[in-house]
């Protein structure tokens, strides 16, 4: 695996060292970095100008132990080592910009990119549990054990959305556990911050399962912090419909309308449903019957249907 | 450190370098009051100065909303707190003006310069309190447009009963204008390790070197407006130029006459004035009653500088909102806001004439003269009489040819029946 940065990473993470906002950076070298760098300046050509200053940036980037520092995290995952051409790192402008992507180009492979704020290298604190985090994402990825496809079993956009936020915080968790449970001798600031960490995630697991009771939720929420080994389809079967709404044959409050997909604690009442509005919902969907129910925004589109006209009638 | 003189806060402040005045002094007065947010100006000097590549995070003049907004995010809370920190409870002024040196009084806390030294950044002292903002700062320019707040929180399809009395709404927001303020002892010169910022001689605008500068980022750091950018593309900073060529006479088409900048010129709500000031050997204003701004700054005292306590005497002024919580506006103006803002709801015959220059010719005014004109309403505002006179004021440039005539009471024009609905 060939292992690339971003020309703007480096440079805003040398920049940093340089400027003593990562502490053990020596002032003497510091200077020795400023004085290459501004010598480079004077050079006419562009081209030939940030090609100098990458090289140069990338000298210190090394020198100042920032490239073996992510080198020894990705050590950490030897799946990845064999399962990608390469891994990239590069610049993220904000917080939600960060994270890590695995493109798979069907001849060229696979790759993985990382993209990181800069202020994450004035602290390891700050550093390393962020790439060991995301570096497990591309580790499960890659990994056949874990079993990922990037499919989402919902066809409905705004669904996959929701499906997705909450995949996004099983895998989350699954892997937050996997790394507090790494450490071989806990201290006890590492058990502290490890028992906060998944108070944390219990809250933001609670609020996306409220609909489940404590005692329910409790208990997936202890498998998945427990499991040493997940897996990409049961984090999935938890995160698709865990209301279990597609199972329902009758409205439920939460359950999903048969006609538009979605969730809703609106269903028409069937009694008031008329027969040319269930006669136009069937002509789109012949197997639906009135006791399958329907959301009250389904009911009222096919009901406003019944009053358009051929245009031809105006002609 | 010398030892300056700053009028703005009355008293004698150190800073890096001797006191050295230009000859004449960049400066501009905004009214708050009548700014709608449009960005046109930021338009007209994105349009010109700054479109090019490496520059899409660099908006020179930018407008934002107010208490939230702020490009980079949060630039000025961010100062108040670090200079809260270095001086707790100590950023008080002893409000009892001394005329034309020290009209607000005298600040007795610390500004950029005094607090820096007490400040150890981790690279060592810094010239300038201040602090380098994150990528993330630097994006979403407009962030937090037209948000409000509010003591109470309203309900959908409402209007607060009673809320939007004067003189202080209970739901409030108001637009800051920005630019560089060119200031008189400016944070980003004095923390330059390269020497490549310096202040023009002849009309005391502050520019970077693009040859010497070598990206340090020490001027972004230090310049507590935050208006020096980096730019990654030539590895330089670069800030506002406030359209030299123009202030120069060189825009071709105003006849060799010094010229407002593109962002004042551009203002269609007519908010903006921008002038050249004459300065004493000790940097206060010469006094020179027919210039508009002497007159709004010095004589009716409705503009006020922003942020005055940072320290670097900017030659930006704002006529405050009227509609503000008052002790907002003190922090963000001085302790002159409350006469500024009685002043302005109610202003008297001069101040309404000169109030009518805003926005009415490219070119920069240098003197005005007012023609009496008969009185043409009467009425109290808010308990003070007020009357209104129609009289012209008359706006000369500084070769002496009249460049605005305008009226207090503006014409009203009537169609004629044949063009009624035409435009």
């Amino acid at each position: 695996m060939q292992l690339l940065y971003e020309e703007e990473l480096v440079e805003g993470a040398v920049f940093l060292c340089a400027n003593g906002r990562r502490s053990c950076i020596p002032p003497l070298q510091a200077s020795r970095f400023s004085r290459s760098r501004e010598r480079l300046y004077d050079i006419p050509d562009p081209d030939a100008r940030n090609n100098a200053f990458f090289a140069l940036h990338l000298k210190w980037f090394r020198e100042w132990g920032l490239a073996d520092l992510l080198a020894g995290v990705i050590r950490e995952y030897p799946i990845l080592d064999g399962a990608l051409k390469t891994l990239s790192f590069r610049r993220a402008k904000a917080r939600n910009e960060e994270g890590a992507e695995l493109f798979v180009h069907p001849e060229e492979g696979r790759n993985g990119v990382v993209a990181l704020r800069i202020e994450r290298f004035e602290r390891d604190a700050d550093l390393l549990p962020f790439l060991l985090h995301e570096l497990m994402h591309l580790s499960d990825m890659t990994d056949p054990a874990f079993g990922y496809s990037r499919d989402v079993p919902v066809r409905n956009p705004s669904q996959q959305q929701l499906v997705l936020g909450r995949y996004r915080l099983l895998w989350d968790i699954t892997i937050d556990a996997r790394l507090s449970s790494r450490t071989p001798k806990p201290t006890e600031p590492a058990s502290r911050a490890s028992s906060e960490l998944k108070n944390r995630y219990e809250t933001e697991f609670n609020r996306a399962y409220c609909f489940w009771d404590e005692a329910r939720r409790r208990e997936v929420f202890e498998a998945l912090w427990n499991d040493a080994a997940p897996r990409h389809e049961r984090l999935m079967s938890l995160a698709v419909d865990p209301r279990g709404a597609a199972a329902m044959n009758r409205p439920e409050p939460g359950g999903l309308c048969p006609l538009c997909g979605f969730s809703t604690f609106d269903w028409a009442d069937g009694a008031a449903i008329c027969s040319e509005t269930a006669e136009a919902i069937r002509r789109q969907f012949p197997s639906w019957a009135v006791t399958q129910g329907a959301c009250n925004r389904c009911v009222e589109v096919y009901e406003a249907s019944q009053l358009e006209q051929p245009a031809t009638l105006f002609l | 450190m010398s030892t300056v003189y700053n009028w703005q806060l009355g008293r004698e402040m150190e800073y890096p370098y001797d006191a050295t005045y230009p000859n004449e002094q960049f400066a501009f007065v905004f009214n708050i009051n009548r700014c709608i947010a449009c960005q046109t100006c930021t338009m007209a000097c994105k349009s010109t100065w700054t479109f090019s590549k490496g520059q899409e995070y660099m908006w020179w003049n930018n407008v934002e909303t107010k208490p939230y907004g702020g490009y980079p995010h949060h630039w000025d809370v961010k100062l108040l707190d670090l200079l809260e920190k270095a001086n707790p409870e100590g950023q008080i002024w002893n409000d009892q003006p001394l005329e034309k040196r020290a009209p607000y009084g005298r600040f007795g806390g610390k500004t950029v310069f005094d607090a820096a030294q007490q400040n150890l950044a981790p690279e060592g002292a810094q010239a300038a309190l201040g602090y380098l903002p994150t990528d993330e700062e630097w994006s979403g320019p407009n962030k937090f447009e037209d948000n409000p707040l509010s003591e109470i929180k309203g309900k959908r399809g409402q209007f607060f009963p009673g809320g939007e009395q004067l003189p202080n709404h209970k739901t409030w927001f108001f637009y800051l204008q920005r630019l560089c303020n060119h200031c008189t002892y400016p944070a980003c010169l004095a923390a330059c390790p390269r020497k490549a910022i310096y202040k023009r001689r002849e009309d005391g605008i502050v520019l970077i070197d693009q040859e010497r500068c070598r990206g340090y980022r020490k001027c972004v750091e230090a310049c507590p407006y935050k208006k020096p950018m980096y730019r990654g593309a030539t590895r330089t900073s670069e800030k506002c130029i406030g359209c030299y060529p123009r202030i120069e006479g060189r825009e071709p088409d105003t006849g060799g006459v010094p010229t407002q900048t593109r962002c004042m010129a551009g203002c269609i709500g007519q908010i903006r004035l921008q002038g050249l000031i004459e300065l004493n050997p000790d940097g206060v204003w010469k006094e020179n009653r027919a210039n508009p701004l002497y007159y709004l700054v010095h004589v009716a005292k409705v503009a006020l500088p922003l942020y005055p306590q940072f320290g670097t005497s900017p030659n930006g002024y704002y006529i405050p909102p009227r509609w503000v919580p008052r002790p907002y506006l003190r922090q963000m103006f001085g302790p002159g806001v409350d006469a500024a803002i009685e002043r302005y709801t109610v202003p008297d015959r001069e101040l309404l004439a000169v109030l009518q220059l805003f926005g009415k010719d490219e070119r920069i005014c240098a003197r005005y003269e007012i023609q009496k004109g008969p009185k043409v309403f009467e009425t109290t505002v808010r308990g003070k009489p007020f009357e209104l006179y129609n009289d012209t004021i008359i706006g000369y440039s500084r070769k002496g040819q009249e460049i605005v005539r305008v009226t207090v009471e503006e014409p009203v024009h009537i169609r004629p029946d044949q063009h009624a609905n035409s435009i």
